[in-house]
C-alpha cells in the first residue's frame, strides 16, 4: 500500500526542516510542493528524501495541494494525507487517520481540534471564526464538521480521484466538503493535535480572511 | 456646436476606433460597442432628447439617466473582466502544475 504525505509550503524555510525531520520517522513517500517560495523552502525540502514539485509561481495552497494529489494520482498512491508544513500539525496523529481508511471504514478522514483534545492557545477569536466558518460550510455544503478550516486529512484512492481543488487559495478546505457530498464519499472526523505557536497563528489565516473564503463559496461558480 | 460636444464627440470617436483596431473580439462585440458609442454620440449632438427618454423611463432629468445607465455599464463590466481575470488564473493554474509536474520524473522517483 502507497501511501504519500502532501505538504504544501509557502516561504517556510524557518519550518519545513524541523517538519520533514518529524515525518521521516513514519516511513512513508513524502512530495513537497514549493508553490514558488521566494526563500530557501525548496533548497531545504531538497536536502530530506522528498518528491519536490516547484510552482514557478506562487498559486496559493489549494493549488499546491491540488499538484500534490496529481502527482499521488500519477504514482498511483492508495492513500494520500495533507499535511501543512507550518508544524501545527503532529505527525503521530497521521496514523490515526489512515486507520479507518485501511479498514475501510471511510473514504476520506478529516482532522479536527476541536473532538476529545481540548485545544491549546486557541484565542477566543479564532475559536469564534472557526464556529462560524463551519455553520457557514453546513449552509452551504450539507456538511457539518467539528472543525471547519483544519489542514490535516487523509484520502483513500478513491477519494484522491474524486477530489479536485479548483480554488486556488484558502477556500479549498470548503470546497472539499462540496466534492465529498457530490460525489456521496465516506467521511468520517478524529481529534488531531493542532499546535498553536506565534508562528503558525502569524501564518494562519487571520479574520479578514474568513470573509474572502466565504465570498469565494457564494460565488465560486 | 458647443465646445463639449466637440470634446465629448471626440473621445468617443477615438475609443471606438481604438477599440475597433486593437481588440480582436467577435463581431457581436463589435456591433454592440458600436451601437452603443453611436448612441453616446446622438445624445452629446442631441441632449434634450435624454430628458424626454428619461420622463419616460421615471426619471428626473437625462443627466441623471445617463448616470445611472453609467453605473449599470460600469458594474457589468467589472463583472465581465473579473471573470476574464478568473479563466486567466485558472489556465495559469493549470499551466504551471503541467510544467511543475513535467520536470520531475514521477516514475523514476518512485523507483
Amino acid at each position: 500500500m502507497k501511501t504519500y504525505i502532501i505538504i504544501p509550503a509557502f516561504n517556510e524555510s524557518s519550518r519545513i526542516a524541523a517538519v520533514l525531520e518529524s515525518l521521516l520517522s513514519l516511513n512513508y513517500s513524502m512530495i513537497v510542493i514549493d508553490d514558488g517560495s521566494a526563500d530557501d523552502t525548496a533548497k531545504i525540502a531538497a536536502t530530506f528524501p522528498v518528491i519536490l514539485i516547484r510552482h514557478e509561481l506562487n498559486l496559493g495552497q489549494g493549488a499546491a495541494l491540488e499538484t500534490g494529489m496529481e502527482a499521488a494520482r500519477q504514482l498511483e498512491a492508495d492513500y494520500v494525507v495533507h499535511f501543512d508544513s507550518d508544524g501545527q500539525h503532529v505527525a503521530s496523529d497521521i496514523e490515526h487517520l489512515l486507520a479507518p481508511l485501511q479498514k475501510d471504514e471511510a473514504d476520506i478522514v478529516f482532522g479536527s481540534r476541536f473532538l476529545e483534545k481540548k485545544p491549546s492557545g486557541l484565542t477566543f477569536s479564532r475559536k469564534i471564526i472557526l464556529k462560524a466558518g463551519r455553520w457557514i460550510n453546513y449552509l452551504i455544503t450539507g456538511i457539518l464538521l467539528s472543525d471547519a478550516h483544519n489542514g490535516l486529512r487523509a484520502l483513500n484512492n478513491k477519494a484522491l480521484h474524486a477530489v479536485h481543488f479548483r480554488q486556488p487559495g484558502m477556500a479549498h478546505a470548503s470546497e472539499i466538503l462540496y466534492e465529498v457530498r457530490r460525489k456521496s464519499l465516506r467521511y468520517l472526523e478524529l481529534p488531531v493535535h493542532i499546535l498553536y505557536t506565534d508562528y503558525s497563528k502569524q501564518k494562519g489565516q487571520g479574520i479578514l480572511n474568513s470573509v474572502n473564503i466565504l465570498f469565494h463559496l457564494l460565488f465560486k461558480r | 456646436m458647443t465646445k463639449f460636444q466637440v470634446v465629448g464627440i471626440a473621445s468617443l470617436l477615438f475609443i471606438l476606433i481604438s477599440y475597433l483596431r486593437k481588440f480582436r473580439r467577435p463581431a457581436i462585440d463589435k456591433i454592440f460597442i458600436g451601437l452603443i458609442l453611436a448612441m453616446g454620440i446622438f445624445f452629446v449632438l442631441y441632449p434634450e432628447v435624454t430628458n424626454q427618454l428619461a420622463h419616460f423611463l421615471g426619471i428626473g432629468r437625462g443627466a441623471d439617466m445617463i448616470f445611472y445607465l453609467a453605473i449599470l455599464g460600469f458594474g457589468y463590466l467589472a463583472l465581465v473582466l473579473y471573470s476574464k481575470i478568473k479563466k486567466l488564473e485558472d489556465q495559469l493554474t493549470k499551466i504551471i502544475r503541467k510544467q511543475s509536474l513535467e520536470s520531475i520524473d514521477l516514475n523514476e522517483k518512485n523507483a
